[in-house]
């Protein structure tokens, strides 16, 4: 049992880092993401989208990310860590999933909100910022849910390139005790329960947007 | 004589190959009530948001001196913001303190609706949803207001209180342009009825009662073949 607990916190060591890279990545992804949703809904730069998001969901993110790491970053050479190189490669990958998700949300809405925005002479900032985008995520917030477990377990492709994530961890205490399975039960243990930590989170998230006015 | 407030001048609109603006010609002086009246596709709407500026004529020309309020046919209300955050938040980016809270108060008093200022639009009824929609418009202090169908979908009993409000935001010095298939409501306010017809106006004159509103309607839009 003593034994059991020692793996667990060997294996547990890469829980920081897999949250730290889930974090990165969906804000990058969100933001980047948002710009994208919002260039293609006033139709600017729309070839560039259309390309970037057929791109991206067109090819492996282990491809995407090994191109990154291996080959255009020192190409460029631009020194960079693993962390931050995950980060940007997950951020890009969860960018132009997001993108097409809050695409959907905004041509869900009707046309008359960005109607009324524009009769009562809301600038168009303060039009997405206030009035649109809060309506679009709040009836999104399943599906975005959905994305950041996606890519919580996206996250352990990480080891190609050495990130020390959870699965990292548990593939280095197999190599050492020559045995997979208890290192990837728990690993597998520590995955589930971070999604169900984040299906907790977002479900309070959920209730709390439907009660709360948007802020003025 | 003072300059019209709105003036449309050969106005031509088509969506496709569906011409819904044919030459139109109006001008509408200040502190008038114009009802545009027609069958659905006549124009009527697309005259009024061409007016506003949410559609552009292909030819033609719309000039409006002053303000222009906006009220939709299905309100658009903002459904995440309260009825009190619905009409300050536009307002609220141009001005903001205490003089501006109390307008809204005063204004959601006039309209009867401050015991709702706190209420999501999800939980009001077509009525109020009308209040806070007009309210919403009168806080940009219009000098024109256009209205699409103001009564659609609502009873009788509601219909006659918005004829008093729409009367009353009328003599505050708000002149308005109604799009509307109500002529019973028309001939209680309209100083002014306006008749399209397949996106042309073919009959401009001031109503006299309901009846004789109906008969004129029938006339000008009965099929003869």
């Amino acid at each position: 049992m003593e034994e059991f607990f020692s793996d667990c916190v060997y294996v547990g060591r890469g829980i920081s880092f897999t949250l730290q890279l889930l974090t990165g990545g969906f804000f990058l992804g969100i933001t980047f993401g948002t710009v994208l949703a919002i260039l293609r809904h006033n139709g600017i730069c729309t070839p560039f989208v259309k390309g970037f998001v057929s791109l991206v969901r067109g090819t492996p993110l282990m491809l995407q990310m090994s191109l990154l790491y291996f080959a255009v970053l020192p190409l460029l050479n631009i020194p960079m860590e693993v962390l931050s190189t995950g980060i940007l490669s997950f951020g890009m990958n969860s960018a132009a999933y997001v993108a097409e998700i809050l695409r959907g949300g905004i041509e869900s809405l009707p046309k008359g909100q960005f109607e009324a925005a524009q009769t009562l002479g809301i600038p168009r900032f303060y039009m997405w910022r206030d009035i649109i985008l809060p309506q679009v995520v709040r009836n999104i917030f399943p599906t975005l849910i959905n994305e950041i477990i996606a890519l919580l377990k996206e996250t352990a492709l990480i080891s190609v390139i050495g990130g020390m994530d959870i699965m990292r961890a548990s593939q280095m205490l197999s190599a050492e005790q020559f045995s997979y399975f208890t290192p990837l039960c728990i690993a597998g243990g520590y995955y589930y329960i971070l999604v169900l930590l984040i299906e907790k989170i977002g479900r309070k998230f959920e209730r709390a947007s439907h009660h709360r006015p948007a802020g003025l | 004589m003072s300059a019209p407030l709105i003036t449309v001048q050969q106005a031509y609109k088509s969506f496709g190959t569906v011409r819904v603006l044919e030459a139109v010609d109006l001008t509408i002086k200040a502190h008038s009530i114009v009802g545009l009246v027609g069958p659905s596709g006549s124009g009527k709407s697309t005259l009024l948001r061409c007016i506003q500026g949410l559609d552009t004529l292909d030819a033609g020309g719309v000039t409006c001196r002053g303000k222009v309020g906006f009220m939709f046919q299905d309100f658009q209300l903002f459904p995440h913001m309260t009825v009190l955050q619905n009409i300050l938040y536009a307002p609220r980016l141009k001005e903001k303190g205490a003089a501006l809270e109390q307008r809204a108060q005063k204004v959601l008093e006039q309209l009867k609706i401050s015991a709702k200022s706190s209420v999501f639009p999800m939980h009001l009824s077509g009525g109020q949803k009308q209040r806070v929609a007009l309210a919403r418009c009168l806080m940009g202090q219009p000098d024109i207001l256009l209205c699409d169908e103001p009564t659609s979908g609502l009873d009788i009993v509601t219909t006659t209180e918005v004829v008093s409000l729409l009367q009353s935001v009328c003599a505050l010095g708000v002149t308005m342009v109604l799009a509307s298939h109500d002529l019973e409501f028309l001939a209680q306010i309209a100083t002014r009825v306006v008749f399209l017809k397949e996106g042309h106006v073919v009959a401009d004159e001031e109503p006299c009662d309901t009846s004789s509103l109906k008969e004129r309607y029938t006339t000008i839009f009965s099929h003869k073949e």
